[in-house]
């Protein structure tokens, strides 16, 4: 059952979508936009958003460094094998077991905290059922949804329409 | 010339105009929807002779299967690794297939950071490539250690002997290094694949296909393209291409370090980190061309593996093939100029054989290291020459033929670096000779069987292109086409 109230309409052209998004913030309202592929477009549009996924890879690429150098120094530390009176716990070596760690760390929270991100943002940024399930925007068409009161409905779907979408749908909760 | 973009003085570089698709790409013309049925088309029923193909593929894993089942039951003395040649075929295979694997990561991450454009049609079959080698790979070093069963040793975990491992030793390096890109290689390959299995997810809708719309429903993580899902998966994607650059430079750098960190003629040497990255490009750009070559005959991809792109991995072919033939020079001066007497031998040995008197003419008998030896530099530094004349960088068979030679060329060449030096180390009393037994070249055929095995099964069951990125690289549906951004 769709909590949605608001406009959304389909799109053939990327320009008539990029109209769109911008007409619909110059009222105050931040559209969610559905496209087939990223466009830079689309992103200048919303007014250029930015992801935090990149705080997330550096924290845990940093946890990562940590836990590459302190493992290796500690297990060293833990079993001495003395060899040739060279250091127990040495940094040279371990910077490899450091670096891939970063790595290692770096990439699987990057995934995580990307996949976490975006369904936060889905409930953030509902967008209804029925544009979930059409099939032609991984295909080649563009969506704008709107989300707003009953009495703003008229005035975006005046939008879209002026703008050349090719269905407009209004859904009310 | 196959291609010609404007040059604009202005910005001192080529600028290719989005809006007019790109000159050497024709795909960068279709529309959303063509490229949406053109790259869905690949996944329909397949022609009988790509069951064929693949029974032989099955069959050479068959092959591999039972050597190694043979070669775990009797144990490692089957093989024809013994004193003082411990590193035989298996070592050979696994920084082969390492090394294969580099392409991949480079076309998709290296190549996505410079802003190639001729990489958007091959990238999701080189980085299949990477996943599928670096699997291949894996097998080699837990089946040298003899007892494969006993492998999670060389994981450090709390145990009741409160050993732990040496993190000093290059082997170990080598478990971090190679664990950890095979798993960003696992999750950056799946990543790519998300929004392509959401398109996959909605044809199937569209064209009523429920079966199929239940099985990449799940796998398509609600996938809906919308601008937040998009925001963070590009920016997690960046992040991906920029960790990997670093990560793909530094596996072969540690897998030649598990050679240069030791005390034997002809491996203890600082070239080898270079050296074996440009030799793993070299072979994995081979690869991926004597794999898509015959894909684009067979599927009809002309338009987006256009001869440019063809050309495009040919120059990093032939700048490759430089760097090493100039790391064999090289390795072979300082065997002269470190004045070394064995550094001189093992360097007299691999291209002639024993060494009898001060002349060329060496031993009469051939060896295997010696056969390694000229195949090495015969595939992999002549053999690449002609790519040099645009004609034959133009003629897709006759890259297809040096492309396999190079292949065979950059096996011999990690033959040659692990059978020789070994044969012949400091005390000639010690020295041997190796010859791999039926086992280790089944298991050898069985890799080769094993990796294009899999190949075949993602070529035909999930899109051997990235969807999404053909469509981000095209030119977008404009109805006022001179607006542009």
């Amino acid at each position: 059952m769709s909590k949605f109230t608001g406009v959304w309409a389909i799109f053939e052209y990327l320009d008539e979508t990029t109209d769109t998004i911008e007409q619909v913030r110059e009222q105050g309202v931040q559209p969610t936009v559905i496209t087939p592929c990223p466009r830079h477009e689309i992103d200048h549009a919303l007014g250029n958003p930015i992801s935090s996924v990149p705080w997330i890879a550096l924290a845990f690429g940093a946890l990562g460094c940590f836990i590459g150098f302190s493992l290796p120094a500690w297990t060293a530390s833990d079993w001495v094998l003395p060899v040739s009176g060279k250091p127990i716990v040495a940094i040279p070596p371990f910077t490899i077991i450091g670096f891939e760690l970063t790595i290692l760390f770096t990439a699987i929270h990057t995934l995580a905290g990307l996949a976490v991100l975006a369904i936060i943002d889905s409930f953030r940024f509902p967008i209804p059922n029925a544009a979930k399930k059409y099939p032609r925007f991984q295909r080649d068409r563009f969506g704008v949804v709107v989300r707003c009161d009953v009495t703003k409905i008229e005035e975006f779907e005046a939008i879209m329409k002026k703008n050349g979408a090719e269905e407009v749908h209004i859904e009310k909760e | 010339m196959g291609t010609s973009a404007e040059y604009d003085a202005t910005a001192g570089r080529v600028i290719i105009d989005e809006h007019k698709g790109h000159p050497g790409i024709k795909a960068t013309t279709l529309s959303y929807g063509q490229i949406n049925d053109e790259m869905l088309a690949m996944l329909d029923k397949p022609r009988p002779s790509y069951y064929l193909l693949l029974l032989g593929f099955l069959m050479a894993l068959g092959l591999g299967a039972l050597s190694l089942a043979i070669q775990i039951d009797v144990g490692i003395g089957y093989s024809g690794i013994s004193h003082p040649i411990a590193w035989g075929f298996y070592i050979t295979n696994f920084v082969f297939w390492i090394g294969i694997g580099h392409a991949g990561t480079l076309i998709s991450a290296v190549f996505y950071l410079t802003r190639a454009p001729w990489r958007t049609a091959i990238y999701r079959s080189a980085e299949a490539m990477t996943v599928f080698a670096v699997l291949t790979a894996g097998l080699f070093p837990l089946l040298h250690t003899g007892r494969p069963w006993l492998a999670f040793w060389l994981i450090p975990y709390p145990n009741e002997r409160m050993l732990w491992v040496n993190f000093k030793s290059p082997l170990v390096w080598d478990v971090f290094a190679v664990t950890t890109y095979m798993s960003v290689s696992i999750m950056f390959f799946m990543l790519g694949l998300i929004p392509d299995l959401a398109i996959l997810r909605d044809e199937a809708v569209r064209k009523g296909n429920k079966l199929k719309a239940k099985i990449y429903a799940p796998l398509a993580l609600a996938w809906h393209g919308t601008n937040h899902q998009w925001m963070h998966y590009m920016r997690g994607y960046l992040i991906f291409a920029a960790i990997a650059t670093p990560l793909v430079f530094s596996v072969h750098s540690i897998v030649s370090w598990d050679f240069a960190m030791s005390s034997v003629p002809g491996w203890h040497t600082t070239i080898f980190a270079p050296y074996f990255v440009a030799g793993a490009i070299f072979s994995g750009l081979s690869m991926v061309l004597t794999v898509l070559i015959p894909m684009r005959a067979v599927f009809g991809l002309q338009d987006y593996i256009t001869n440019h792109v063809i050309q495009s991995v040919s120059k990093m072919i032939i700048f490759t093939s430089i760097i090493v033939g100039y790391a064999y020079a090289t390795e072979f001066f300082i065997g002269y100029y470190s004045g070394s007497p064995f550094e001189r031998a093992i360097f007299y040995y691999r291209p002639f054989g024993e060494m009898q008197s001060w002349t060329l003419l060496g031993d009469s008998r051939i060896n295997f290291p010696q056969i390694a030896f000229w195949l090495m530099v015969f595939c992999n530094v002549i053999a690449p020459i002609p790519l040099w004349r645009w004609k034959i960088r133009n003629n897709p068979l006759a890259v297809w033929i040096i492309a396999a030679l190079v292949n065979v060329g950059m096996w011999f060449e990690r033959f040659n670096i692990v059978g020789s030096s070994l044969q012949h180390e400091y005390d000639p009393a010690s020295w041997g000779e190796y010859w791999p037994t039926i086992v280790e070249v089944g298991i050898t055929v069985g890799s080769f069987g094993f990796f294009f095995t899999l190949f075949a099964l993602f070529a035909k069951s999930l899109p051997p292109m990235a969807i999404m990125e053909l469509k981000e690289a095209t030119i977008p549906p404009m109805k006022n086409a001179a607006k542009g951004h």
